[in-house]
């Protein structure tokens, strides 16, 4: 039937290129997708498995292992939700308030992003480290805040070379994305409803929690998905803070690069194969969000 | 009276919104600012919501003799309508209309079945009954003003203000909602402002316009009074379309071309240029000017569709094409035609002392 009418072919639309050149592109999209994208995804597992599921289940239980996931954990734990609370009051400020020195603050907040990680891990040496601004030693060359170094010689704390310092590494580089993922959400989103719940009756507190973050709620977990990502892979900064002592002040990250200097390749791989399972759980909550986002803004879209 | 503010002052940079504006608002009137874009009307009405607050030391806002201008909206709870409705997009129009109820302090909110009863009853005060469940993006923009009104009704205000509450819609609706607003406030009387460029709404609804020129209340009155008695030419020309004449002032009239019209009321003035205005139902037009003080002038053009016919006339001695409206029969009856020379006759001349041009 359709032969015997081809202009009415439904498949034969005329802005489709001819079959050769569609099969073409698709089969190099394809294969750049198999070489740049499934190909390393699958290395990691099966290198991770070379040495049978025995060896896999020791390289990621044992003590070093497991405490390098423990403190990738501690690490994002704590530096998600400082830089979800961070990052909501800063796209609050910047999206619903006019004041001076608004770009500037604006360029702060992106700072992280333009920066190399590992300059990041360097400055903190510097206004941290024992030498440092706020150094611990009382030696240090510019006691600036001699009380805080008292507090911490007293209480006997480090930042640098211990755990204090790698989540303020974190931090510092996971800063930017839930402001960023806000702040043209709430831009866009205007002032008018907070206006309206404040002439209801509704105080500061009510019309955050009842106005404010119901409208942000999926954008915000967005962001905290992005940041949870980035805070669990970061390396450059974190390892320039950690000072490498196996067990104690490494994350996954520096774990695997550990293992893999020491030509303990099946190690490294298992040990970055927990990692790349982090970061799968993550893209499935990410995608499975931007799916009840999509459900949930498609009738109420129009403002 | 229940709203009272004066000498109110607002600006935003270089812009001076509000210059100085008074204005008292009896109980249980319904009053509507109208005035062009820029002239400061919802600046006016979110002073008084205490969503902005006055630039100058001396300004006051009172609400039934309390001062509160430095009271926030929040304790204020000024019923307020928003222009684009801002309606909680997340919250169904159940609980839309709930909200300024539930973020009571425990002490004075409503036990939860009050709240229901509460809710219910505005659903059926603003005809939304089968609409509570569903949320402000399924409605359309008829339905979600009137749950934006429900929504400020909720809190029994003392004052409801109301910000363009029809300039979103299209004309059918805003017509049919318009007529429902008047009914609403005869059957609630609620102190009612509401903000609109839109003169025909203010005249139709409002009981008192208060018109509103580069932050100054220019008049305030009842449709009639302004519209019969505009104070400025302003207010004459905002108030519906006008037609200009030059000509010069004497003792008690005013010289167009060769003829005299009298200006009632007007005497001492001794032959200074002036500009008489007119509206174009005032003005009459025949072939016969025997008796009547008439001008000659030529027919342009004329536009007989609609409820009433539109002429276009030019006067022999130069000026400015002006407009005529006349009835249908008169119109049929006098079939002017394009070319055609006919008398003019003028009625309810005004003229202003002060310089106005438009």
């Amino acid at each position: 039937m359709s032969s015997a009418t081809p202009n009415h072919n439904p498949s034969r639309h005329p802005a489709t290129e001819p079959a050769w050149v569609r099969r073409l592109l698709i089969g190099v999209a394809l294969l750049f997708i198999g070489l740049f994208l499934v190909a390393p995804l699958v290395s990691v597992f099966t290198q991770a498995l070379v040495k049978g599921p025995g060896y896999y289940w020791q390289a990621v239980s044992n003590p070093l292992a497991r405490s390098a996931i423990g403190l990738t954990l501690l690490t994002a734990g704590v530096a998600v939700p400082l830089n979800c609370v961070f990052g909501v009051m800063a796209a609050w400020a910047v999206a619903k308030f006019e004041f001076r020195g608004k770009s500037l603050l604006l360029t702060l907040i992106d700072l992280p992003f333009s920066i190399s990680p590992v300059i990041s891990g360097l400055m903190l040496v510097l206004v941290f480290g024992e030498q440092g601004w706020l150094g611990r030693y009382e030696d240090a060359e510019h006691p600036w805040f001699p009380w805080l170094q008292q507090w911490l010689n007293t209480h006997n704390l480090k930042i640098i070379y211990a755990v204090p310092g790698m989540i303020l590494a974190t931090v510092f580089v996971t800063f930017p994305f839930v402001a960023r993922e806000l702040i043209p959400l709430m831009e866009a989103q205007g002032r008018s409803e907070e206006e309206a719940a404040r002439v209801l009756g509704a105080s500061g507190w009510q019309t955050f929690w009842r106005v404010t973050l119901p409208n942000i709620k999926w954008g915000l977990l967005y962001g905290v998905i992005l940041c949870n990502a980035r805070a669990m892979g970061e390396f450059g900064a974190v390892s320039v803070v950690s000072g490498h002592i196996r067990g104690e002040t490494d994350t996954i990250p520096l774990h695997v690069e550990a293992l893999y200097d020491g030509y303990d390749f099946a190690g490294a791989f298992a040990a970055a194969s927990v990692l790349t399972l982090l970061a799968l759980v993550t893209l499935a909550v990410k995608t499975w969000i931007e799916h009840q986002n999509a459900a949930q803004n498609a009738p109420a879209d129009k403002p | 009276m229940s709203v009272e503010v004066s000498q109110l002052v607002k600006k935003f940079g270089s812009f001076t919104a509000l210059n100085g504006v008074n204005l008292r608002v009896e109980s249980g009137e319904l009053v509507a600012l109208l005035g062009p874009s820029g002239s400061g009307k919802t600046t006016l009405l979110r002073i008084i919501a205490g969503l902005e607050f006055p630039d100058n030391p001396e300004a006051r806002v009172a609400y039934y003799g309390e001062d509160v201008t430095r009271v926030s909206a929040s304790e204020r709870k000024a019923g307020f309508a928003f222009q684009h409705y801002a309606l909680f997009r997340h919250l169904s129009v159940f609980e839309n209309i709930a909200f300024g109820l539930r973020v009571r302090p425990a002490a004075t909110r409503p036990p939860e079945p009050e709240i229901r009863a509460r809710v219910e009853k505005l659903l059926h005060l603003v005809q939304l009954e089968p609409m509570a469940r569903r949320f402000p993006g399924q409605l359309s923009g008829g339905q979600r003003q009137r749950v934006a009104l429900a929504r400020a009704l909720a809190v029994e205000p003392k004052v409801l203000l109301l910000d363009e509450p029809f300039g979103a819609l299209d004309a059918k609706v805003r017509k049919d909602l318009r007529r429902w607003l008047r009914q609403l406030h005869d059957e609630i009387h609620l102190t009612t402002l509401f903000v609109t460029h839109d003169q025909e709404e203010a005249l139709e609804v409002a009981d008192r316009v208060a018109i509103l020129r580069e932050g100054r209340v220019e008049q305030i009155g009842t449709p009639e009074e302004i519209y019969d008695h505009p104070a400025s030419p302003f207010v004459y020309d905002f108030l519906g379309n006008v037609n200009l004449f030059s000509g010069r002032v004497k003792d008690g009239g005013v010289v167009i071309g060769e003829t005299e019209f009298a200006l009632p009321g007007r005497t001492g003035e001794v032959n200074t240029t002036a500009v008489a205005f007119v509206r174009p139902h005032d003005i009459r037009i025949t072939r016969n000017p025997a008796g009547a003080k008439t001008f000659p002038a030529r027919v342009i053009r004329s536009n007989a569709a609609g409820p009433v016919a539109n002429l276009e006339l030019a006067r022999l001695d130069g000026g400015t094409p002006f407009t005529v409206q006349l009835s249908k029969e008169l119109f049929q009856e006098l079939a002017p035609k394009p070319g055609e020379q006919v008398h003019v006759e003028l009625k309810n001349v005004r003229v202003f002392s002060e310089d106005y041009s438009i």
